[in-house]
């Protein structure tokens, strides 16, 4: 009982000595807030005292510039129309009916709409700005400004409108602008004034924090019937920057041309030695001009309710299986894991058995007894799935992650897909059962789960041309930033030798798949892999002009140039275009050619590079 | 040890009635009515729709502190740990069932009642360390064992709180926890190398904040920044308090407040409201109400005879300052904007009905503070 006692004391002394303590500190914390509300109220009362018992202090929002976005040469793909524009601040009047009366008699305004506004005026914060008329001539604005006095409330302010000039040949890239829909309280408070726009889509959502800019303040004190008595302190905005893109908007409407030929497709260039993406098409497009100034529901829903998807960059969300494009990162994995070597030949007889399971070879008859180098110009399937066995998934699937495949590559843009790499683990998070056999066999020639953007194929191809980590992006470097570093991605380069030379083979041999994407004599060495994926199950036993054409295989051609020293390398997908050799690789070659062209009047000197952007718009408009 | 529940020294009600700690009462009935004086003019001059139901939840508030007052604490001993298990449970079934608003999911819906778990653990984590704190006897308390328990006690709510995400009920929590185990006579050492050891984990802790978590505090170190973004609340907090100068504008008459410049007026920045018609006087006398109940409840504790009492007011007398300060620093731009009610004064059920459990918790043990509570009387549950 006394042990309990001695306990309890000894716990009630510490206690009281340490409630002491705590009693203190909580005393000097309310002092704290007591100084704190001494220092703003009565040592600081002059900087926030009104002069006047009713006087009050605005703060007013003041919106910046939005940055422009220009092609290379500096031709403006998106910029700002200046316009005129009068709005009405509810907290500045005593009565905003008699206001809005006042502004009808010198400007025009529907009955309706005033009564519109006089309403939002009571439902809304009263301090923010209700626009009433926007598109102001000069004339307009000077006498609004004449009869402010009569006017509380009513102010003309500067505005932007953003303009898109270029039409759909750049849609994809440059995206749009559109309103404002979730507002928390963290955000920008530019985004709360009437008609804030902010990037939707392509640049204008990807670049949108160099876009934006920062925005500017007012602090004014005013009376009680809204007249300014002083500005007490002014906040300029800061205008966003304008973004410079490395594709010019004459080669892309070249480009956007022959694209269009097609129903669906898309198709990219990259600078090898910068990353820069030269080219990049998608089709069926969009005009941003359009979809800025404000869709219909009707045409919204047409744009973007359609089978076709016109506002999706198939360039890089677009997910097509590689197909036989793939077999280069077979053949690369399968030399680097030394699986195979440059002299071993397989035997093609058509099939390929697998356990209960027969896969066969696009070529009925077979390729016969086949090495590494004439399985790719050849595009035989059955060595491919020799090599895929011999690899194993994982070892196959960190290749293709290597050369790129698997990653989202945004260039700049905003809501970029990653495709997908798949592997046993994918497989199991998924929840549909466990890795077969055959779906190793299957991915070796760039089938099955696998998926790919054709920006992701360019890259592929880039990596491999290169042996380089490229990494693509549509946004120019500053003069004053070096040109970016690419890592070694650690192949051996004479496991790269021979797949390139079973690349060039695959252009130039005539025996190749790829023999249309040739260019003419003087012209650079191609090399390129062509590629074929499957819809359907009917489209492999049926000839592809026989199928309708939703149940037509994707074409597929991925390429560089040149062979010897590569510079650029592309990708282009045709949906349900038939064969890669066929459709893909004509289509590529009209864009090497294209890209070719332009270098060529470059170096000639004969097309504008750098200054007169002013001109060279009037003559591309 | 037998300990048998009905004491012969047991009162009659009218007797507890009279032993109630009524200053407590009336100070806090004294700062609830500014609160619906401040909000009657935010609603320009109206009990609707915010000052009488004010006005009536504390009224039911007070009538809870009293029957909760009446209970013996070794009811409320008996329920800490229980109730502590049910909260951490609560905490947990947040993220699987909870509601998400505003982006972070800190509500429960049960039986149509949508409520924070998070506010039922601010008590039950009070309880369950005045429980531990009442079995310890005191040498142990300092040793490395009896310490550790009490500090995963803390840091289990605190972890599933700051994941909600729900920073501001996350920090109450650990310095609650703390404080309680500071009166209970842990070691300073062990607080020390705590800080310690917070000091360095602060990088980690920065990399685990949410976007707009990390934004806020940036904006915080640096506000002018970014005057119009989070920065904005701040700016109009500060015009409309600097603007009410010494006496203030009079009631009814703050232009700043009156005029929607000023967020959240009605709640979490009510004090700028107050600040702004009743100028740096009547935020003075405000201060001076919030710290005499805090002297009352301090010296409540000082007189109670048994560690799961003192606690258990310290506990409740910490968490109201707590509150307040983090709320006034927040205001007047000392501390980032985290979304913490004035407590007695904001509109808003959650906070006082918290606030109003723990007084009667306290009161309980206040009320039956001339007998000790045996160490054991729950029935030893170690």
């Amino acid at each position: 009982m006394s042990d309990l006692d001695d306990d309890e004391r000894a716990h009630r002394m510490t206690f009281r000595r340490r409630a002491l303590v705590l009693g203190g500190v909580q005393a000097a914390g309310l002092c704290a807030l007591g100084w704190r509300f001494f220092n703003l109220q009565v040592l600081q009362e002059g900087r926030y005292a009104p002069l006047a018992e009713d006087n009050r202090i605005n703060l007013q929002i003041i919106a910046p510039k939005r940055g422009r976005i220009l092609d290379r040469n500096g031709v403006e793909l998106a910029g700002n129309d200046e316009v005129f524009r009068a709005s009405l601040i509810p907290a500045l009047t005593q009565d905003v009916r008699a206001s809005l009366a006042q502004f009808r008699r010198i400007i025009p305004l529907s009955a309706d709409d005033a009564e519109k506004i006089a309403r939002r005026a009571k439902s809304q914060n009263r301090n923010i700005a209700i626009p009433i008329a926007s598109d102001l001539t000069f004339e307009q604005v000077a006498k609004i400004n004449v009869f402010a006095p009569q006017l509380p409330g009513i102010r003309t302010e500067i505005g932007w409108r953003r303009r898109y000039r270029q039409g759909s040949a750049v849609g994809h890239i440059v995206g749009y602008t559109g309103r404002v829909e979730r507002l928390s309280l963290d955000d920008d408070a530019v985004m709360r004034l009437p008609g804030a726009k902010i990037g939707k889509s392509g640049i204008e959502a990807g670049q949108e924090a160099i876009l934006r800019g920062r925005g500017g303040s007012q602090k004014i004190e005013v009376d009680a019937r809204g007249r300014i008595v002083r500005t007490l302190e002014t906040l300029d905005p800061v205008a966003g920057r304008d973004v410079t893109l490395t594709i010019d908007i004459a080669l892309q409407r070249r480009v956007m041309e022959r694209l269009q030929v097609e129903r669906r497709a898309s198709c990219v260039g990259i600078d090898i030695a910068t990353g820069g993406v030269v080219v990049m098409a998608s089709t069926p497009n969009y005009d941003p001009a359009e979809v800025a100034d404000g869709l219909t529901d009707e045409a919204w829903q047409r744009l973007a309710g359609s089978a076709e998807h016109p506002m999706t960059n198939r360039a890089i969300s677009g997910q097509y299986p590689p197909g036989s494009t793939f077999k280069m990162v077979t053949a690369l994995a399968a030399l680097q894991a030394k699986r195979v070597n440059t002299v071993e030949r397989i035997t093609c007889t058509g099939r390929y058995v697998l356990g209960d399971t027969t896969f066969r070879c696009w070529h009925r008859s077979g390729h016969g007894a086949v090495n590494i180098h004439e399985a790719l110009r050849s595009s035989c399937d059955v060595f491919f799935f020799e090599m895929a066995r011999r690899l194993g998934i994982e070892t196959l699937a960190d290749v293709a992650r290597l050369c790129g495949l698997g990653t989202a590559y945004d260039c700049g843009l905003s809501d970029p897909k990653a495709g997908l790499v798949p592997d046993p683990d994918w497989k199991r998070g998924r929840l549909i059962g466990s890795w077969l056999g055959g779906e190793t066999i299957l991915a070796g020639i760039g089938q099955g789960y696998m998926l790919t953007t054709p920006v992701q194929l360019a890259v592929m191809t880039a990596r491999i041309a290169s042996g380089k980590a490229i990494v693509p992006s549509l946004v120019k470097r500053g003069a004053d930033e070096d040109a970016p570093h690419f890592d070694d991605l650690g192949f051996d380069e004479a496991h790269l030798r021979t797949v390139r030379s079973g690349l060039v083979a695959v252009v130039n041999d005539p025996e190749g798949t790829g023999k249309n994407a040739a260019l003419g004599p003087g012209m650079p060495q191609v090399a390129g892999k062509t590629g074929t994926s499957q819809v359907s199950r009917a489209s492999s036993d049926s000839a592809q002009e026989a199928l309708p054409w939703k149940l037509r295989d994707h074409a597929l051609f991925v390429s560089y140039l040149p062979a010897g020293a590569p510079r650029y390398a592309f990708s282009a997908i045709v949906e349900h275009g038939g064969g890669g050799g066929v459709t893909a690789a004509p289509l590529v070659r009209d864009l090497m050619t294209m890209v070719l062209e332009r270098d060529a009047a470059v170096m000639q000197g004969a097309v504008r590079d750098g200054p007169a952007p002013a001109a060279a718009a009037d003559r591309e408009g | 040890m037998g300990y048998t529940l009905s004491s012969p020294s047991e009162d009659g009600l009218v007797a507890k009635l009279w032993r109630v700690n009524w200053p407590v009462l009336v100070v806090a009935a004294a700062i609830a009515g500014m609160g619906a004086a401040a909000l009657y003019s935010v609603a320009g001059g109206s009990f609707q729709p915010w000052a009488e139901r004010h006005t009536l939840r504390f009224l039911v508030a007070v009538g809870v502190v009293l029957i909760m007052a009446m209970v013996r604490p070794e009811t409320w001993l008996r329920a800490a740990y229980p109730a502590y298990g049910v909260a951490l449970a609560m905490l947990v079934l947040v993220p699987i069932a909870g509601v998400e608003a505003l982006g972070a999911k800190r509500w429960l819906t049960v039986g149509g009642m949508t409520f924070q778990p998070s506010e039922f653990m601010k008590l039950a984590l009070v309880l369950a360390l005045a429980r531990y704190y009442q079995w310890l006897p005191e040498e142990r308390a300092s040793q490395p064992v009896w310490v550790l328990i009490p500090a995963l006690m803390i840091v289990i709510p605190v972890a599933l709180t700051m994941r909600q995400p729900d920073l501001g009920s996350g920090v109450l929590f650990a310095m609650v926890g703390l404080v309680l185990m500071f009166l209970a006579g842990v070691s300073v050492f062990y607080f020390a190398g705590a800080g310690l050891t917070a000091v360095a984990a602060l990088p980690v802790i920065w990399w685990q904040l949410r976007d707009y978590q990390r934004r806020r505090l940036e904006i915080f170190l640096n506000p002018d920044q970014d005057p119009l973004g989070a920065g904005y609340h701040i700016t109009q907090s500060k015009i409309a308090l600097g603007s009410g100068g010494v006496s203030g504008k009079g009631f009814m008459h703050g232009t700043q407040s009156q005029l929607d410049f000023v967020p959240e007026k009605h709640t979490d920045f009510i004090a700028t409201m107050l600040g702004e018609e009743w100028g740096f006087a009547g935020l003075l006398v405000l201060l001076a109400l919030y710290a005499i109940l805090l002297t009352l409840m301090l010296a409540m504790a000082w007189r109670c005879r048994h560690p799961f009492g003192r606690l258990l007011i310290a506990g409740t007398a910490m968490t109201l300052f707590i509150y307040v300060f983090i709320n006034l620093a927040m205001v007047t731009g000392m501390v980032p904007v985290v979304g913490v009610p004035l407590p007695l004064v904001s509109y808003g059920g959650t906070s006082m009905t918290t606030l109003m459990i723990g007084l009667g918790l306290a009161m309980s043990s206040h009320v039956h503070g001339a007998r000790p509570i045996r160490r054991d009387a729950a029935g030893a549950l170690f």
